[in-house]
């Protein structure tokens, strides 16, 4: 019986935890690439420079739904509470 | 669906040796990412030519690229750690590549690994900054008023964290959905999940360099009030 309350709890979670990184990151992205589109269009020689930056950018904020995503797959596939 | 994915994501193949556990596996691929490396570095300069062709050039052209960000972002002094930022890129790019190829793993699915190379620069910028600026280095801890000491501190803390779950997070995150669409529908989505994985692997060594690049600058460019 326990077990079974510990790995429902655990598919909750690594699903409310993967849910609302993806949101997270999704409006992120979405504001910087936008702006970026925005400055490319207004300054075609600056177009290097802004992708490049874009792309940092777009990894530095993917960095913690990154790992909300790696403690979603530890609850689901290597539960340290389920032997 | 069978549960027998469940032991295997995650785990290493440990060996332990004087009291230390050592995840064998990720030496393996280590040591073959680092043979790849040199063999590449020796390979492409045996004989260079002027008007380079293939590897060569391919090489020059991340030589360069890496040179103007390391002259952008530190000044004169930065082609001392050039070398350092070069080799860091190269090796990351293999060590990212190597889990893409059936039957590797990358080295840097483990936080063994990123965590051991964050530790490394994290490291470097302090020693150069006191080889560079003499104990004064550690007044950027006290810089705008001592009240700050609690948020630097814990800024300094960040960078190797942060630094090092990003790489980790990004790679491991990616060999284990590559093994969970296998078993959900093989064949063709892994292939464009294989394709997606290698920007992603190349997006990843970059932004670590970019980072390391900017923070040894921290260190490189603080000269007397």
């Amino acid at each position: 019986m326990e077990h079974a309350i510990i790995v429902a709890a655990s598919v909750l979670a690594a699903a409310l935890a993967i849910g609302l990184a993806a949101f997270g990151a999704a409006l992120a992205d979405g504001q910087v690439t936008s702006k970026a589109i925005e400055s490319m269009a207004r300054q075609p020689e600056a177009k290097g420079t802004i992708l490049v930056n874009m792309f940092i950018s777009v990894g530095l904020i993917e960095s913690i739904p990154i790992i909300a995503a790696v403690i979603a797959i530890v609850l689901v596939f290597a539960n340290p509470f389920v032997k | 669906m069978d549960h027998g994915g469940g032991h295997e994501i995650g785990a290493h193949k440990v060996a332990h040796f004087a009291g230390l556990a050592f995840n064998m596996d990720t030496l393996y691929m280590t040591w073959l990412t680092m043979a790849i490396v040199i063999i590449l570095a020796i390979a492409t300069t045996r004989s260079l030519k002027m008007v380079p062709g293939g590897v060569q050039s391919i090489l020059e052209m991340i030589i360069e690229y890496m040179h103007e960000q390391v002259d952008a972002n530190m000044g004169a002094k930065g082609r001392k750690v050039a070398p350092l930022v070069i080799t860091l890129f190269v090796f990351l790019l293999v060590a990212n590549w190597l889990g893409l190829v059936p039957g590797f793993t990358s080295p840097t699915n483990d936080l063994n690994t990123t965590l051991g190379l964050a530790l490394m620069i994290v490291l470097l910028v302090h020693i150069l900054g006191v080889a560079n600026n003499g104990l004064s280095h550690f007044k950027h801890f006290i810089q705008p008023n001592p009240l700050f000491l609690p948020i630097n501190i814990i800024e300094e803390i960040s960078k190797p964290v942060t630094l090092s779950f990003r790489l980790f997070g990004n790679i491991l995150a990616g060999e284990i959905l590559m093994i969970i669409l296998g078993m959900l529908v093989p064949y063709i989505i892994p292939s464009g999940w294989l394709l997606f994985s290698v920007v992603v692997g190349i997006i990843q060594a970059f932004i670590f360099t970019i980072l390391s690049i900017s923070y040894l600058s921290s260190a490189l460019k603080e000269s007397h009030h």
